[in-house]
């Protein structure tokens, strides 16, 4: 018996071992790529001949007229930042409102905000264009950040699955000892809803730093210091330009990395808060 | 049906009642909004509704009504221009925007719509503390109106912002888009230099026809083939993936959890248009994949075999083979996604529930079929729905892979779509690499696609909101 | 009332520039024959005659006179480094030149050969001048975003620039552009210390060549630009129609066919790779590809890969039926346009005229890897890219396809690349696909 459950753990490693070599091949490609001295697509090696940092100083120290990846690091950063904490809010609202509220045409109103989540986005993008320009707002990082967040409302339904699943009788609880329902909702709900909020934040961060077909539309300025994370290194790929900016572009994907990967290493902690949590609940 | 004309009627039954049965100060609320709330100390709040009836008046007046005016024919002064040489400068007339003309009509009129109904409502409001004070019953006040908001109103509070929001950027623009479908929208009506205009229905005939020259019809049916194969393989095999994955995560031998969970997330870290754009390039005819496949033989080999007739293997640029690597590219990218979400579920599972399971005597696969999965399904089911729609909707893993690849299917072709485009990567190519611009395809294609989503999630959907299955948890 | 306004306007406007006309008619610009234009003149722009009005030094000075605070424009071009310098340089010269003015230029980083998607978004918030390839000359006149080169006040660029570039910014008698270079086409580059003249003469012997020394040499057959210079050259057509949005094309004709056949022979050697110029550089610096068809674009990435055997040639020939037949091409010139929407459009069409006259484009040529389209420019710069794009010049027509031309041409290419068997079939889909009414 102990002998079997050895060698199954062990085959266990094995194939997760296995796994993950599988997703990390591109992403260690990207990275030893971003150190060849060959600024160029490599084709034939998977390790670069000569190894160097050039490619990140080029990239954070000299920015010139195609990459300006300084300047665009930051406005990613504040439009991901401003629009996470707006979105994170909206998502955390409306979920509650939906779960944990009672009122009249609440499903109606449910359903309507589903099927509205599905009209492809890509295709009321020229009005979003002209409604955000009467605002005064293309060309802007409002503009993005208002783009990014205002619809956000809509991806209520794995929070409000989430929130559908902390017991009915805290919260009733804490309202027969006279909380309101904003007390109920800032003490009770969003404590016990740690691994959620993770996610809902995570995303909403994760959404705005890598899109660029809207960004592409609403930043027209031609001006690289103006530019997203997206935008630049989107163009870098240009056919003109990735023969000379193919290792900077690598070099830029790493150092987007950064910021999510702490994000994800703070989250790996709640998600422990997460289990003693649900511990709790039960 | 029969209970929403019912719902209607009672609205306007309700408004009348008020009306002729409201005192003087429901009748003036008539006219300048906030006298109903004023006339019974309610000055705050009175004064608050009659700015928003100012405001309301102000910008339907100045800014949105010589849009509206204009909607039925889209406009009609196309831009003249004459350069004067001698000055260096430009006279222009003053010429309409179809475009503009659309979209501020649109948002004119529905803004005059949500008036009406705030309009009414207001009435209705007013005579309802008319009746409250003749019953002698407590009228808020201000401040006890603002406590409401934060409790049992506190749904109002919540769904404001968010609304607007929605309103602002979902609901007005899919309005407007929804309009365009029946215009004359392209590149050869194009404002603000041309004025486009009403077609009705001719662009849906020409989707679902296939009328001469026109290879529309037959483009549609083969993408909405491929789109919704791959939607439903995308969806089932990252979902799938990504529980086993999570459970052989939190397997109670899997030692060093917290590390094969980063490895995994890590792909999450780098930007999807990095790693995507990455991919297609290993994956490309000269890329790296390639240039070591021939470099062990295993082309020459495959050559040999008759496997196939280049000197590459076509990963990215052979139909079949591209379907197929698009797919596991997808599983490659949407497992840790669905792992991570798998992860924050399966350790909530109520333990009681579990605990009591094992007292019963369930063995392990009992206790996953009875207990863990029925709460995954309850809890992910909706996700399911979602994540099927996105990615009816993925457009970014379909267009950075696809970057290289061009069909052989000249029927195709003539309609600007590829064999491995999905329908949002079709239209979004017909807006903006094609020269012709068809904006109004697009919208066709559009309203099409959205049509498909939403009688599939109405059809699954509605099934899991509807009975008490949202208490079942609580 | 206001179209009686416009309509006044419009016959003052006629009557001045009529009078104009009858000032300068004996400064007709003079169309330069030579820079082999044999295919170029007879495009239907060349039927109506362009004429260029010279305005008088008095409209600058008034321009000066009345302008008032700062001056805001925009120039888009090319987001090269060597560009955006040497564009920076000439805008700099411009503020000297015109220095009572107060500007404020800013420069933009913006690929010509997607300038008209940018322009064409939102053409009121698109810059006032803007550098694009003259294929997309035609869309933007439709859309009405360029401002018509009705007069010039420091140079004539008709007299200036070589016939070519004039006839690739005009349409229908109307000039809509300032030419800046003539070195957008294609030619084949190639490594000498492998290939011979005789080798890259013709695709067969240059197939051979390359089979003999297990190499490779191709083109992006995927993408309809290049496999039109195989039909061009036997003499098909594919063009504008009338209506100046379809197109006409012929290919499934005869020598289409055979066209065709020829084309499906020579790829059917595993020396021959349809492959894109991304890909190609980083091939032809591994060794392995050691002919290709490309531009000046990628002159110096095949520097950096051939090194001092670099060289460039015109296309090769083919067999058509036994017959070898030179390879055409597509034309290809860079435009400076004047926004139409602009609101300083007097100082836009200076500055346009500023960075596109001789001396500017002398700049630009010695900085950059492009050829001058101004004819005393041209004589000064060398290389052999320019040599080779002049020796094929007399084989190139100009860009002038409608909107359906491009996806079912890549197709086309792909489809004789893989191989068919019913070369007929393909010819009629993909003539189908071109020749579809776009409505």
């Amino acid at each position: 018996m102990k002998a079997r459950r050895i060698v199954a753990s062990v085959f266990r490693h094995l194939f997760l071992a296995i796994m993950a070599g599988i997703w990390l091949i591109p992403i260690l490609w990207l990275f030893v790529t971003s150190f060849s001295t060959d600024p160029g697509i490599r084709t034939t090696r998977f390790f670069p001949e000569h190894w160097t940092l050039a490619n990140y100083s080029k990239l954070l120290l000299h920015p010139d007229t195609v990459a300006n990846f300084p300047a665009w690091f930051k406005n990613s950063m504040i439009i991901g930042v401003i629009s996470c904490i707006i979105s994170s809010a909206f998502v955390l609202m409306v979920s509650y409102a939906f779960s944990c509220m009672r009122f009249p045409s609440r499903k109606r109103l449910m359903s309507f905000s589903i099927i509205l989540g599905m009209f492809p986005g890509v295709l009321s993008m020229i009005a979003v264009y002209f409604i955000l320009k009467m605002f005064n707002l293309t060309d802007s990082l409002a503009g993005l950040i208002v783009v990014y967040s205002a619809g956000s409302g809509l991806g209520f339904l794995i929070c409000k699955g989430f929130f559908d699943t902390i017991p009915a009788s805290l919260r009733e609880s804490a309202k027969i000892e006279g909380a309101s329902e904003f007390t109920v909702f800032t003490r009770i709900v969003i404590p016990l809803s740690k691994p959620m909020i993770v996610y809902t934040v995570i995303n909403s961060f994760l959404a705005p730093w890598m899109d660029f077909v809207m960004a592409k539309l609403l930043i027209r300025s031609k001006d690289p210091a103006d530019w997203t994370v997206a935008i630049g290194l989107y163009n870098i790929l240009q056919k003109t330009l990735i023969g000379q900016y193919f290792s900077v572009f690598c070099a830029g994907g790493i150092v987007v990395a950064v910021p999510i990967s702490i994000l994800f290493i703070i989250m790996q902690k709640f998600y422990v808060e997460g289990i003693t949590g649900g511990a709790v609940k039960g | 049906m029969k209970r929403l004309l019912k719902a209607i009627g009672k609205y306007f039954a309700d408004f009348g009642t008020a009306v002729s049965k409201g005192d003087i100060w429901v009748k003036l609320s008539l006219i300048i909004m906030g006298m109903g709330y004023i006339g019974r100390g309610q000055v705050i709040k009175g004064l608050l509704v009659t700015a928003l009836e100012a405001v309301f008046v102000l910008f339907t007046k100045n800014i949105s009504w010589p849009y509206i005016t204009k909607l039925n024919t889209l406009g009609t002064v196309q831009r003249e221009e004459v350069f004067d040489p001698i000055t260096m400068t430009k006279t222009v007339n003053e010429y309409d925007n179809s475009l503009l003309i659309l979209l501020f009509g649109v948002l004119g009129i529905a803004i005059i719509v949500a008036f009406l109904l705030v309009y009414i409502g207001n009435i209705k409001s007013a005579y309802r503390i008319q009746e409250l004070k003749k019953n002698g019953k407590h009228v808020n006040n201000f401040a006890e109106d603002l406590r409401e908001l934060v409790n049992d109103k506190f749904h109002i509070t919540l769904l404001a912002l968010p609304s607007i929001g929605v309103i602002f950027m979902c609901i007005l623009p899919i309005i407007f888009m929804v309009c365009i479908a029946f215009t004359n929208y392209d590149a050869a009506h194009q404002p603000p230099s041309t004025l486009f205009t009403w077609v009705g229905w001719k662009n849906f005939i020409t989707l679902f026809s296939n009328k001469q020259g026109s290879t529309f019809a037959y483009a549609f049916v083969k993408v909405l083939i491929w789109t919704l194969i791959w939607a439903a393989l995308a969806t089932v095999t990252t979902y799938i993936g990504g529980i086993l994955l999570a459970m052989l995560i939190n397997h109670q031998d899997t030692k060093l959890k917290k590390m094969w969970r980063s490895l995994f997330v890590v792909t999450i870290a780098i930007p999807q248009f990095v790693t995507l754009l990455l991919i297609s390039k290993m994956f490309g005819n000269y890329g790296i994949v390639n240039g070591i496949l021939t470099r062990i033989g295993l082309v020459d080999k495959l050559l040999e075999w008759g496997w196939i007739s280049t000197s590459y293997v076509p990963f990215m640029t052979h139909s079949g083979l591209t379907h197929v690597m698009i797919i596991l590219i997808n599983i490659w990218v949407g497992i840790p996604y669905q792992m991570l979400i798998a992860t924050g579920i399966l350790m909530n599972i109520p333990s009681d529930q579990l605990e009591s399971a094992r007292i019963d005597g369930a063995n392990k696969f009992q206790i996953f079929w009875k207990i863990t999965m029925p709460y995954m399904l309850f809890i992910t089911g909706p996700s399911l729905v979602t994540s099927f729609i996105g990615n009816i909707n993925n457009f970014n893993v379909i267009y950075l892979l696809t970057g290289d690849y061009v069909t052989t299917d000249a029927s195709l072709a003539a309609a600007n779509a590829k064999d491995v485009d999905l329908l949002i990567t079709w239209l979004f190519k017909i807006t903006s690499e094609s020269q012709l611009k068809q904006y109004y395809m697009a919208s066709v294609i559009g309203i099409v696609v959205f049509i498909i989503c939403a009688t599939l999630t109405l059809v699954t959907y509605s099934r899991m909101i509807k009975g008490d299955k949202e208490e079942v948890f609580q | 009332m206001k179209k009686k306004l416009v309509a006044v306007l419009l016959t003052a406007a006629m009557a001045v520039s009529l009078a104009a006309c009858g000032k300068t008619t004996e400064k007709q610009p003079e169309v330069a024959p030579e820079q082999g234009t044999e295919q170029t003149t007879e495009e239907k722009t060349g039927d109506t005659e362009v004429v260029i009005n010279q305005g008088s030094d008095d409209a600058i000075a008034n321009l000066i006179a009345a302008t008032e605070g700062t001056v805001d424009l925009t120039l888009w071009c090319s987001e090269m480094e060597s560009y955006q310098n040497t564009m920076k340089e000439l805008v700099d010269e411009f503020k000297n030149t015109y220095s009572d003015v107060d500007f404020n230029i800013t420069i933009g980083a913006q690929s010509e050969s997607t300038c008209k998607d940018e322009v064409l978004k939102d053409v009121e918030a698109a810059a006032d001048v803007f550098v694009f390839a003259d294929d997309q000359l035609n869309e933007l006149v439709q859309a009405g975003a360029l401002q018509a080169v009705t007069t010039t006040y420091t140079f004539d660029p008709l007299a200036a620039n070589g016939a070519g570039a004039v006839n690739a910014a005009s349409l229908n008698g109307t000039c809509y552009a300032y030419p800046l270079t003539a070195s957008n086409g294609y030619f084949l580059i190639y490594d000498k210390s492998l290939l011979t003249d005789e080798d890259v003469a013709s695709w067969e012997n240059l197939v051979a060549a390359c089979e003999a020394q297990g190499k490779k040499c191709g083109f992006d057959f995927g993408n309809g630009w290049y496999t039109y210079g195989f039909f061009s050259g036997a003499g098909c057509t594919a063009t504008l129609a009338e209506d100046g949005v379809n197109n006409v094309c012929d290919w499934n004709n005869e020598t289409g066919v055979a066209v065709a056949e020829s084309l499906v022979k020579i790829c059917s050697s595993d020396a021959v790779i349809s492959i894109g110029d991304a890909d190609a550089r980083a091939q032809a610096k591994d060794g392995d590809l050691i002919a290709y068809v490309d531009g000046t674009w990628s002159i110096e990435d095949f520097q950096a890969a051939y090194g001092d055997n670099l060289a460039c040639v015109k296309l090769p020939t083919f067999e058509v039926n036994g017959v070898a037949t030179q390879e055409g091409s597509f034309a290809g010139y860079k435009l400076v346009g004047v926004n139409a929407y602009s609101k300083n459009v007097g100082w836009a069409m200076l500055l346009a005229e500023f960075i596109t006259n001789e001396e500017a484009q002398m700049k630009i040529g010695a900085n950059t890897q492009e050829g001058p389209s101004n004819i005393n420019a041209a004589a000064s710069i060398s290389s052999p890219a320019l040599s080779a794009l002049g020796a094929q010049s007399a084989f190139a027509d100009l860009q002038r396809v409608g909107g359906n031309y491009w996806t079912p041409a890549g197709t086309l290419g792909q489809t004789l690349y893989t191989g068919t068997d019913d070369v007929k079939a393909a010819l009629d889909d993909a003539v189908a696909g071109i020749t579809a009414a776009a409505e």
